[in-house]
């Protein structure tokens, strides 16, 4: 037991700040991310503890913890769509913290919530390979899909995020 | 904002890896996760309705254990206490070490400056033990200012500055004990080490220092007097300099 300990304390040490950045950028609350990130790697323990042989790939089985609590909180919340950009100023949250709000400019406060009505997807996709740099390759064995498919959503969710940027 | 190329929109992503979680957050909530119970823990007994008398008796099982508590809490204070007036050699002798160096650490004493302080209490022990005639005590006090001699000793030897005023403490110190009646430390290997090693330090330092025809004249008699190991002679002159 001591050394899945061990294992999944380095896991969560190399992870936190990944998947607490990650689920922060979906649902635009400290609190809301502490509570879910706190979940996910609960949950990854739990499944840890019973086949740890089995999960060849930390990153891909923790952020897939991640999305589906994200989708539960959504689901929670009496939302099926995860961003509607008509719903989105309603889960803003007025607390955001102090600390990330004097890190972030207004250009890049910006960007963060133009960031939260993508589709999920490519939402997904611009975090993990600008904010996480995981390599195309890995998106694709992640979200079970061919690289190339990844390529071009990758480069259609920047190209919306760019409209969205300059309408604003 | 106006119009945006590709690689700024990319650059101005980038820069939200700045966002990261609180760190006590971050292991407030490790701490959680591995004090979690394994799963194949069974959950035995099933929900039931919580009564008046279950309401009555957690207030009385809370009464118990504040008044515990309470209890416990004035013991502890009272063995403190009467530990301050313990010396080397006592059962509750510890519990006033340990109040000491909890006191210094809350002061932001340093490890010499600590050790300094604590040579004079053990000091002042022996030389109340000796003036009360506490026979059974003196042993043990000789043996814990052995203790602190060492330290200091390492402590001096360790150090990278060299802290006059706390030299010249524990040089007073060293006088004090010699004065102790009946106990004679200044032959001891340990008290023999410190004070050479103060006078290393004293003796290197004042070498770096710029000084007068007679003071240069009192170094050559002092390294002399280093030489032929009367370290307390050599340290009596280097306070004359000092001063």
């Amino acid at each position: 037991m001591d050394s899945l300990n061990e294992q999944f304390s380095h896991i969560y040490d190399q992870y936190i700040e990944k998947i607490y950045r990650f689920v922060y950028l979906k649902v635009n609350s400290q609190e809301t991310a502490e509570d879910i990130t706190s979940k996910v790697f609960m949950r990854g323990w739990e499944s840890y503890q019973k086949k740890a042989d089995e999960i060849k790939n930390p990153s891909a089985f923790l952020y897939q913890i991640a999305r589906n609590a994200v989708v539960d909180y959504y689901r929670e919340r009496g939302r099926t769509n995860i961003v509607s950009s008509e719903v989105l100023p309603e889960i803003t949250d007025h607390g955001e913290d102090i600390q990330n709000k004097a890190i972030l400019n207004a250009d890049i406060s910006i960007v963060k919530t133009a960031i939260q009505k993508l589709e999920k997807e490519h939402q997904d996709i611009i975090i993990w390979h600008y904010l996480e740099d995981m390599p195309i390759s890995h998106i694709a064995e992640l979200l079970g899909r061919p690289a190339g498919t990844i390529r071009v959503m990758l480069h259609r969710g920047l190209k919306e995020l760019k409209g969205m940027i300059q309408e604003n | 904002m106006s119009k945006i190329t590709q690689k700024k929109l990319i650059e101005q992503i980038k820069e939200l890896k700045n966002i990261k979680p609180r760190s006590e957050w971050v292991v407030l909530a490790k701490s959680q996760i591995f004090s979690e119970k394994p799963v194949e823990v069974i959950i035995k007994n099933p929900v039931r309705k919580i009564s008046i008398f279950d309401v009555i008796t957690s207030i009385n099982l809370q009464k118990k254990l504040a008044y515990s508590f309470a209890t416990l809490t004035f013991i502890f204070v009272g063995l403190v206490g009467f530990a301050q007036h313990t010396m080397p050699g006592d059962l509750l002798f510890p519990v006033r070490r340990i109040t000491e160096n909890s006191q210094a650490a809350l002061t932001g004493q340093t490890g010499l400056k600590q050790n300094v302080a604590n040579l004079n209490n053990r000091i002042n022990d022996l030389a109340l033990a000796s003036k009360e005639g506490r026979k059974n005590n003196i042993p043990s006090a000789i043996s814990e200012i052995n203790v602190q001699v060492s330290e200091l000793t390492k402590d001096l030897k360790n150090s990278l500055i060299n802290d006059s005023v706390a030299v010249k403490e524990i040089v007073v110190s060293l006088k004090t004990l010699a004065d102790v009646p009946g106990t004679d430390l200044s032959e001891s290997p340990e008290v023999k080490e410190l004070y050479k090693t103060i006078a290393e330090n004293q003796i290197a330092d004042l070498e770096e220092t710029t000084l007068t025809e007679e003071q240069t004249e009192t170094l050559v008699e002092i390294k002399d007097l280093y030489e032929q190991e009367k370290y307390i002679d050599a340290l009596e002159k280097i306070l004359m300099i000092n001063n």
